[in-house]
This record gives C-alpha cells, sequence and structure tokens, in this order.
C-alpha cells in the first residue's frame, strides 16, 4: 500500500495548522542547534588553537628523543643526528618537514639581569618550513643558517633583560662533563609569540654553534617531524620509528603533552553531553507540541481510521512531522551557525582574558572552528532523538479506538 | 443476496457507574441495494449499531456478517482493509481532514489504497460533478458550509464503488432543505450504483425517504417496517 | 484573588500531561543549572585556593613594576622592617618577606636553571604551604645557613639528594656575578610541575649575601584572615606604605586565574542563556496553546464583562504556579544531585591533567549553596513568567464575539 504521499501531504499542512506554535517551535530547534553547533566550533577552536600553538612551541607533530630524554633534559641524553642517510631516507618516506635540534636548559645574562630558558639550537632552513615560535620577527632578522652566531630571542625576554638587537648577552649551560660552559652572542632579532610564556622561555641560535659551546658534536637532543595533518599522527609514528628503529624514543604530540591530549579527549566529552542536554531540554517542549498537536486533532485521527488508514500510517504521519519541523529548526539553526561564523571572520578577539587563556593553554583570538564530523553528528544526534522522542505520542495516536475518537468532544 | 446479517448481537457500554445495554440481542438482515433507514431516540442503539455493521466497534457477543464475511472475529488490521475496499462511511460531523481540499478528500480513501493518480482524478472529478460540487474541488472544509461537506463525504464514501455505505445521522447538523438534498442525493446514488444505504437518523423526514426502517428503542429492534415504493 | 487562583490552578490540570511536560522541562534545567552552578563555583574558590597558597598570598607590596618584570633592581628597601611594621599595625602574623632571583643551579653532575626564593623560615610558614610540603629532609630552619630546599623534578633533574652541594650561579641585584654553594636539606613535593621543577628556596639571610640585597627583597606577601577581608586590608596597607612600593592583591599578581575563571564563566553563560531560553519557549508554547484553546471561554466571560486584564492575569498566574513548581522541584532535584555527588566527588576522564594544570584536586566534591540553588531556578521562573507575556497580551486584542464563534 503505497500511502507515503499522502501521509507527506498531510503532515506538511498539519505542521502549518497552528503556524504561531510551529514558529515557537522552530525558534527553539533552531536555537537549540545553533547553540550545538556555534559552542563546539568555540571548542574546536579553542582546542585547535591550543594544539597548534602547542606543537608550534617547538613543532613536530612526532618527536624523537634519547629514552631518558624527556625525565632529564639534559645534555647527557642526546641522540646521533640524522646523517645524510637518513636525510634521504625522510625524503622517501616523503615526509614533508623533519629538523634535528639542540635543546638545553640555560641561564642567560645580560648587563643587567639572568634568567633560566631553553636554549634551541636550529637549523632555520628546515624550521621555517613550518610556522614555528622564532619564525615570527617583530624586529631584526631571522638565524640564517645552521652555523649563525647569533641568537634571537623573545621581545618579552629582551625587555626582562633590558637588551635590544644588536646588543651581547651571555648563555650559560653544562657541557657532557658537567662543566659549566659560556659564551657571548648577538642578539639579532625579536620574536613574537602567541603565547608570552613563549616569548620568555626560548632563545633560538644556530644548531652547530650550540653544538659547539656544549662539545657535543654532532649529537642533537631531539628530532622533530611533522606530517601533513596534526590528527593524522599514528602513521607518522609508524614510519618514524621504522627509520630510527633504534633505542630511540618515539612519540606524538598526544603522548608529549598530556594537558593537551586530556583537553581534546575532555572536548570531545563536552560535545556529546553538551548536545545531550540541549536536546533534552529542547525535548519537552517538542513532544508537549506533538501531544498538543495530537489532542487536536483526535476526531481527524478518528477519522482517518474509520475509513481504514492502517495504524502505522498514523504513526509515520506524526513522525513525519516531527522530522519536518526538526528539518527546519535544524535547517535554520545550521544557517544561523554559519551566518554568526561568517560575521566573525578573524576569530574572536578575547584579549581582555589572554592571561587566563594562557592558563589554559589558548591564544587571546579564537578561531572557531566548524567542524564537518560536528555538524553531522549534531543533525542527526538531534533528528534521531527527536524521533526517539516522537515514538511515544505518534504510539499513542495510533492506538486511538476510531469510534472513541471520533465521537471525542 | 444478502449484503449485512446481524445475528444475536450484544453490545453493552459502561458509562460512570450505569451499564447501558446500547444493543441487546439484535438479530437483522439486510439485502444488497437496499436503502434502510435505522431509527431511534437518542441512545437507542442505532449509532452502535453502525459502528458493529461497519467493523468500527467489536460486539460483546452475536455474529456480524458483510456478504460471505464474518467480521466480529477480523483483527484490526483486517477491519482497516475491509473499511477501506468495501464500505463507504458518512459521519454526522467532523466528517472531512480539514487539511485537505474537497478533491483531495474525496481521493483520500483511494489515495491510501494506492490507486494511481490519474485514475483517482478522473474518479474524483466525476463522483464531485455527481454531488454538484464541481466548482468547489479545491476548497478546504472550512470554506465550505455544512450541506456542501456533508456532500464531499458522500462523494467520498462512494467514490470507491464500495458495496455499502453507512451515514450515521448525515443530517443532524442541516437545515431542512439541505437535508431534503442530501437524501435525494442518496436515493439517486441508491438506484444509480446499486450500493446498499443503511443511514441512521431520528429525523422524519429522512425516514420518509427510505424503503425500509427499522426503529429501535434501548437496545432492541421494535419495528421494522417496509414501505413500498418511494 | 479566591476565584481567580482556583481558576488557574483547575485549569493547569486540565490537560495534566501537558502541564507536567512543561513543567519537567524547568525542572531538568534546574537540576542542570543547580548542579553546574554549584561545581563551578566550588571550582572557582578550589582553583583561587590552591593557586594562592602556594606562594602568592593574598596581597603582595612590591616596588612598582616588579609584578611584570621582575627585575632584581625593582626592590623593596629595609624588607625585614616593613614586614615587621605591618604585622605590628595590622596585628597580623601571616606576613612574610621574599627575595627572588634566577640562578643557574648545578650539581655534580647536572646544571639547571631555576628561580631562587630568599624566605624567612619563621614566617614563611604562615603565608605558604611549602614548607609544609617538604616530603624528604626539612624545610630551612635559620636566616642564614646556605641551605636549600629544591622542588622534587629539579632534584630528580639534577640527580642532587639529600646532603648534596648545589652551586647557585647568577647575577646580583647590582647586576654583577654572584656565586654560592649550597647544602640541599629538604625536596618538596608540590604536584604542580612548575613548582617542583623552578623553584628553590633559601633563607633570606644568605639571599642577601649571595645577590648583594644590602637588607632589601622583593615583595612583602600578606594572608589575611579570610577571602573576604582582603579588600579592608588592602586599604590599609595602602596607608601602611610608603610611596616608592605598591600593594597588589591577588588578582593581580595572578591575572590568569581571574581571566580563566571569566573565560571558563562566559562559556557557561552561553549555556545557562540557551537552556533558559529554551524553557522559556516551552513555558510559551504551552501557555499560548492554552490561550487559544479557550479562545471560546474567554469570549464568553469577556462578553459577561470580565477584563481582558483580568484573564491576563489569570493566565500569569497559571505561569506562575507552574514555575514554582518548577523552581522547587528543579532545586530539589539539583540539590540532591549536587549533594549525593558531594559526598561521592565527581570526576570524568581526562580530569587529572586538566586539574593539575588549574591546580585542582583529582575529585570534584561539589557544594550546595543558597546562591547555586538559588540563582539558575530563580532565573528560569523569572524568563518563564516573561514568556508567557507574549500569550497573555493576546488577550487584549480578543474580540467577545468572534472569540465565541471560533470552536
Amino acid at each position: 500500500m503505497n500511502t507515503a504521499g499522502i501521509v507527506m501531504r498531510l503532515a506538511w499542512r498539519n505542521l502549518w495548522r497552528n503556524y504561531r506554535r510551529t514558529i515557537i517551535m522552530l525558534m527553539a530547534i533552531s536555537i537549540g542547534a545553533w547553540a550545538m553547533i556555534f559552542m563546539i566550533a568555540m571548542l574546536r577552536g579553542m582546542v585547535g588553537d591550543m594544539i597548534r600553538d602547542g606543537i608550534n612551541a617547538l613543532p613536530g607533530v612526532v618527536q624523537v628523543h634519547h629514552p631518558d630524554y624527556r625525565d632529564d633534559p639534559s645534555v647527557e641524553n642526546l641522540i646521533t643526528m640524522p646523517s645524510g642517510e637518513i636525510e634521504s631516507v625522510f625524503k622517501e618516506a616523503q615526509i614533508q618537514y623533519f629538523s634535528p635540534r639542540v635543546r638545553v636548559p640555560a641561564i642567560v645574562t645580560s648587563e643587567r639581569a639572568s634568567r633560566g630558558v631553553t636554549l634551541v639550537g636550529v637549523d632555520p632552513a628546515k624550521e621555517s618550513l613550518i610556522q614555528a615560535v622564532g619564525s615570527n620577527i617583530g624586529e631584526g632578522r631571522n638565524l640564517e643558517s645552521v652555523d649563525d652566531s647569533g641568537v634571537v630571542i623573545g621581545h618579552r625576554l629582551a625587555n626582562k633583560l633590558e637588551t635590544s638587537v644588536g646588543k651581547r648577552i651571555v648563555l650559560m649551560s653544562q657541557d657532557r662533563n658537567n662543566e659549566v660552559v659560556d659564551r657571548g652572542y648577538r642578539v639579532i632579532g625579536l620574536f613574537t609569540a602567541k603565547l608570552p610564556a613563549q616569548e620568555e622561555m626560548f632563545v633560538f641560535s644556530g644548531r652547530t654553534v650550540v653544538q659547539k659551546m656544549l662539545g657535543i658534536g654532532d649529537a642533537v637532543s631531539e628530532v622533530a617531524v611533522s606530517g601533513p595533518d596534526y590528527k593524522l599522527v599514528e602513521p607518522l609514528v609508524q614510519e618514524v620509528r621504522q627509520i630510527f628503529n633504534g633505542s630511540e624514543e618515539v612519540l606524538s604530540w598526544q603522548e608529549l603533552d598530556e594537558y593537551l591530549s586530556a583537553m581534546m579527549g575532555i572536548i570531545d566529552g563536552f560535545v556529546f553531553v553538551w548536545i545531550v542536554v540541549i536536546f533534552l531540554a529542547l525535548s519537552f517542549g517538542l513532544v508537549n507540541t506533538l501531544v498538543m498537536a495530537i489532542f487536536e486533532r483526535v476526531r481527524e485521527i478518528g477519522l482517518m481510521l474509520a475509513l481504514g488508514m492502517r495504524p502505522a500510517s498514523i504513526l509515520s504521519q506524526i513522525i513525519v512531522e516531527s522530522v519536518f519541523l526538526l528539518l527546519i529548526g535544524l535547517a535554520i539553526g545550521n544557517v544561523l551557525a554559519y551566518v554568526t561564523m561568517l560575521m566573525l571572520p578573524a576569530g574572536i578577539d578575547i584579549s581582555d582574558l589572554a592571561d587566563g587563556m594562557e592558563l589554559m593553554g589558548a591564544s587571546d583570538v579564537l578561531h572557531p572552528t566548524i567542524n564537518v564530523k560536528d555538524i553531522i553528528i549534531v543533525n542527526t544526534f538531534v533528528l534521531f532523538l527527536g524521533v526517539l522522542a516522537s515514538l511515544s505520542p505518534a504510539w499513542k495516536a495510533s492506538r486511538y479506538e476510531p469510534v472513541e475518537a471520533i465521537t471525542k468532544v | 443476496m444478502t449484503a449485512i446479517r446481524c445475528i444475536n448481537v450484544c453490545k453493552t457500554y459502561h458509562q460512570g457507574r450505569d451499564e447501558i445495554k446500547a444493543l441487546d440481542h439484535v438479530d437483522l438482515a439486510i439485502d444488497e441495494g437496499a436503502f434502510v433507514c435505522v431509527s431511534a431516540p437518542s441512545g437507542g442503539g442505532k449509532t452502535t449499531l453502525l459502528n458493529a455493521i461497519g467493523g468500527l466497534d467489536m460486539p460483546d457477543s452475536g455474529e456480524v456478517w458483510i456478504g460471505d464475511t464474518r467480521i466480529d472475529q477480523l483483527n484490526k488490521g483486517e477491519l482497516a482493509e475491509l473499511r477501506l475496499r468495501h464500505i463507504g462511511f458518512v459521519f454526522q460531523a467532523y466528517n472531512l481532514i480539514p487539511v485537505l481540499t474537497a478533491r483531495e478528500n474525496v481521493e483520500f480513501v483511494m489515495e491510501v489504497r494506492g490507486v494511481p493518480s490519474v485514475e483517482r482524478q478522473k474518479k474524483s472529478r466525476e463522483i464531485l460533478q455527481e454531488v454538484g460540487l464541481e466548482d468547489l474541488e479545491g476548497r478546504r472544509p472550512a470554506e465550505m458550509s455544512g450541506g456542501q461537506q456533508q456532500r464531499v463525504a458522500v462523494a467520498r464514501a462512494i467514490v470507491t464503488d464500495p458495496s455499502l455505505v453507512l451515514a450515521d445521522e448525515p443530517t443532524a447538523n442541516l437545515d431542512s432543505k439541505t437535508s431534503e438534498g442530501l437524501m435525494d442525493l442518496f436515493a439517486k446514488l441508491n438506484k444509480d450504483h446499486g450500493t446498499t444505504f443503511v443511514i441512521s437518523t431520528h429525523d422524519r423526514r429522512v425516514m420518509a425517504h427510505a424503503r425500509r426502517l427499522v426503529k429501535m428503542l434501548d437496545g432492541c429492534i421494535v419495528e421494522d417496517i417496509r414501505q413500498k415504493g418511494t | 484573588m479566591g476565584i481567580t487562583f482556583r481558576l488557574a490552578w483547575r485549569n493547569l490540570w486540565r490537560h495534566p500531561r501537558r502541564t507536567w511536560l512543561t513543567i519537567s522541562a524547568m525542572i531538568f534545567s534546574n537540576a542542570v543549572l543547580v548542579f553546574m552552578m554549584s561545581l563551578q563555583l566550588g571550582t572557582y574558590e578550589l582553583m583561587i585556593g590552591n593557586t594562592l597558597q602556594f606562594l602568592t598570598g593574598h596581597m603582595q607590596v612590591q616596588a612598582p613594576g616588579f609584578k611584570d618584570d621582575m627585575k632584581m633592581r625593582q626592590v623593596v628597601n629595609d624588607i625585614d622592617a616593613l614586614a615587621e611594621t605591618l604585622r605590628d599595625q595590622l596585628k597580623l602574623e601571616d606576613i612574610t618577606p621574599r627575595s627572588s632571583g634566577f640562578a643557574l643551579l648545578s650539581s655534580d653532575s647536572r646544571s639547571y636553571g631555576a628561580q631562587i626564593l630568599g624566605v624567612d623560615p619563621e614566617y614563611e610558614r604562615r603565608v605558604s604551604i611549602i614548607p609544609s610540603l617538604v616530603k624528604q629532609g626539612r624545610f630551612l630552619d635559620t636566616r642564614e645557613a646556605p641551605e636549600i630546599v629544591i622542588g622534587e623534578v629539579l632534584a630528580r633533574n639534577l640527580k642532587a639528594d639529600l646532603g648534596d652541594e648545589v652551586t647557585l650561579l647568577g647575577s646580583g641585584r647590582d647586576g654583577s656575578f654572584a656565586a654560592a654553594v649550597a647544602t640541599v636539606v629538604g625536596i618538596f613535593h608540590s604536584g604542580i610541575t612548575d613548582l617542583d621543577r623552578g623553584i628553590a628556596e633559601v633563607p633570606i639571610g644568605f639571599f642577601d649575601d649571595v645577590f648583594y640585597m644590602q637588607g632589601a627583597g622583593h615583595s612583602v606577601v600578606l594572608i589575611t584572615p579570610g577571602f573576604w577581608m582582603i579588600e579592608p586590608y588592602k586599604v590599609r596597607v595602602e596607608e601602611l606604605i610608603e610611596d616608592d612600593v605598591v600593594v597588589h592583591d591577588w588578582d593581580a599578581l595572578q591575572p590568569g586565574l581571574k581571566q580563566a575563571i571569566q573565560a571558563d564563566l562566559s562559556g557557561a553563560m552561553i549555556i545557562y542563556t540557551v537552556l533558559v531560553i529554551l524553557v522559556a519557549f516551552s513555558v510559551m508554547n504551552t501557555q499560548l496553546m492554552s490561550v487559544l484553546e479557550r479562545t471560546h471561554e474567554f469570549g464568553v466571560v469577556m462578553s459577561l464583562g470580565v477584563k481582558p486584564a483580568r484573564l491576563g492575569w489569570l493566565v500569569i498566574l497559571e505561569t506562575t504556579l507552574m514555575g514554582l513548581g518548577g523552581l522547587c522541584l528543579g532545586a530539589a532535584a539539583g540539590g540532591l544531585i549536587t549533594l549525593w555527588f558531594s559526598y561521592n566527588g565527581f570526576s570524568f576522564p581526562g580530569m587529572d591533567q586538566m586539574a593539575a594544570q588549574f591546580n585542582l584536586p583529582q575529585r570534584f566534591f561539589p557544594q550546595v549553596t543558597l546562591l547555586s540553588l538559588c540563582l539558575g531556578p530563580t532565573i528560569v521562573f523569572i524568563g518563564s513568567l516573561l514568556s508567557s507575556g507574549y500569550p497573555a497580551l493576546r488577550l487584549f486584542w480578543l474580540r467577545p464575539v468572534e472569540a465565541m464563534r471560533t470552536v
């Protein structure tokens, strides 16, 4: 029996019978959908920024270290520099970007003050392939080669040391024999970073210069590896493990930064809870609307049953009506969310709360991120739960006894 | 050939603490092509009888036959199917689905039965012409008068060529002139299509149209008059 | 009152299912609001308390600019005298002087940079919990001895143990080279990685010698008897100090903390607003339905001479009754849920890492407070009343004759 056409037509026309009620319900659904999508986009944006900034702090979604380095990040726990051969292996594995670095704790001293910092010896040619901290030079110039003997420091650090481009600073660290070594460097550039703490923490110089100062030959502290997408990291870890297949520890950023990956998990959980809470708040109104709609139409439903329409068709008529309501509401909500995003193209400036966001590890500009997956989840979820919530009133309507229904005043 | 046969049918309702015997051992046989009026005062059991015949309501005991089918033992789905294919209904009020136009209301049963749209249109136009409403096919029930609404309901009842049309007080909400017109229409359709009509009423003018008059009181048939000619 | 109230009450129960559904929407939202607010407010208090107890205290007296730049020469002169004066004048013992600088710490095999704090062992205990967090060895006990207490991670990184000597290398107040040797007497464990890795404490007198402080220090840290007394104490302190120093309260010293709370709060505000709006729509829908289906009835009573305003009040009264039901039941439900969690604790996967970032314990025990219990439900109640304004106002456009004609 082909009743789809008439069921759809009845559902659609019934929807607009009490247009005020339908509009109120549509507003509720679209605000709910908007809130879901918008909040999720904000959260995703925040966490995405956190992760990008976190990874960019010293980029490399996968990092290779000496097994003891993470616990004891000293000059003793080094790995041998990937030689020319390994370089070609990286190319063969089509790994877009890798960079060996020396990274040791150090004290920086100017004429005026001392600070504890992390001295990073880099290969500018390799680092610049990715948007890294230190690549955003606000004043002076960047490092030019592995044996560039200048240093690039953050604006804030320069402030605190009361130094500036062209002045000399002294960096102190220890060599492999635990002798304190120091070396004078000229400040050649000042970088800006999204997170102020990074501006105070890192001091960059040419890798071979740092290696010479520390007397560690060719050895490096870490090799950072990046792929095209920070989310697709497992295959990259596997590839890098195969390249090194030695005693080195190869870890992804999730393993390196537990706070960030925990945040990812929390956000996923929160997205789910958020959808459910909003939906439940909505569902009372939805069920109420359907109950009312059915209550008003008891006699018609009785008539249709009396004329020989099957209960299943009555059930589907109510469900289809609810689906129409949900679909329109969702569509409006999606468009609203999209428009909201368009109105905030450059991101939301929350620099008033910058220090607080920094505590969370996020930057002061939020870039709401609409994720196709989230959109699909929100819409299917609301639709699915909405149909589920409509089942009970719809089932009740289809169980009416035609005689009682039709004679009901 | 017998179209309807009721054998010893009983039905009791509970209203609050009272028990109402709506049908009290009713026996009735109606021939094919008959034009029967069931008359009774309010609460006399005529609606219950029609509902039992139409498979809308189950008797407590007894047998109801439509043609060769005993319907008091069918399940809900089979009853729906029976109503859909063999019986046309005209109710006292709220006969039409408010969100559908006159023609869509007429087509409703055909559409549920899955009749192709071309055939539906052809038939519904013919019938609307027959009941004199060809100009109003696009109107919704709220835009029509009570008499027009009932005519649409009649058109819907007969459009599928049912063997039986049950009309429960079809004129209750109509003025006398419109009632006359509706009864004339019933009589004409009965003659032209050979459809069996069972009409419940307590309106004397309606009864005057019937060839057979079944009078009920307190759930029992008290009189069964066969009138000659019409 | 009498008849209107009775009418309102009976009207509500004409459609018990609808009324209950609407009240359920309120109960649900109220319960969510109560629970979330209890959790949030409790969390904020913990975040503040836990963060301040390590080093920050409630307020600090510093040289202007030190808060941001932390330069060695931005000093408070005669810091001991200032601390003593404040103790006397405020009749408050929880006041301690502190000096701070950066140095490279070297053990036999390792060197790491750290922040070195010069502390007064006697008073530091009253202001900071670090002395009580010393898990191995002991805290400092004199003002002069060349002794040092370091964080657990720093100790591990330095491969330094109790009794080992570490060398401090840095620059003094005048920019000159500063160096000294100190014996590790204690290792503390705070659970906060930044502190455990980057903080070392030495006696303030010893610090003075090494960094040529000449009696100066960097900050005087105060803890007031209660969180709510910070403001009055700050005013007193401002009166007592000279012009060359300033006093900062905790939210100036830890701007991140307050802003993290604000950021979290503004996110939560969106959630709360959306919940309230959704409930309001639900109520508006219900009341609109109930007005529409009574059009005929309202037409009749209006033709009898009842004023639309009176009927409007009836609708508002019905909403109020529903709202009160939602308010009480919702607050009760939310309160009970919160109460259960306040005994059993609340946690979610991934919370350990987040908790560590914000100096929080690994399980939350939300507390039911009058504020968290009443705030959300009251807003929902007000939102519901406002939303019934539209259906109530519609009555003023109602014409009795037309109204009676509708079925």
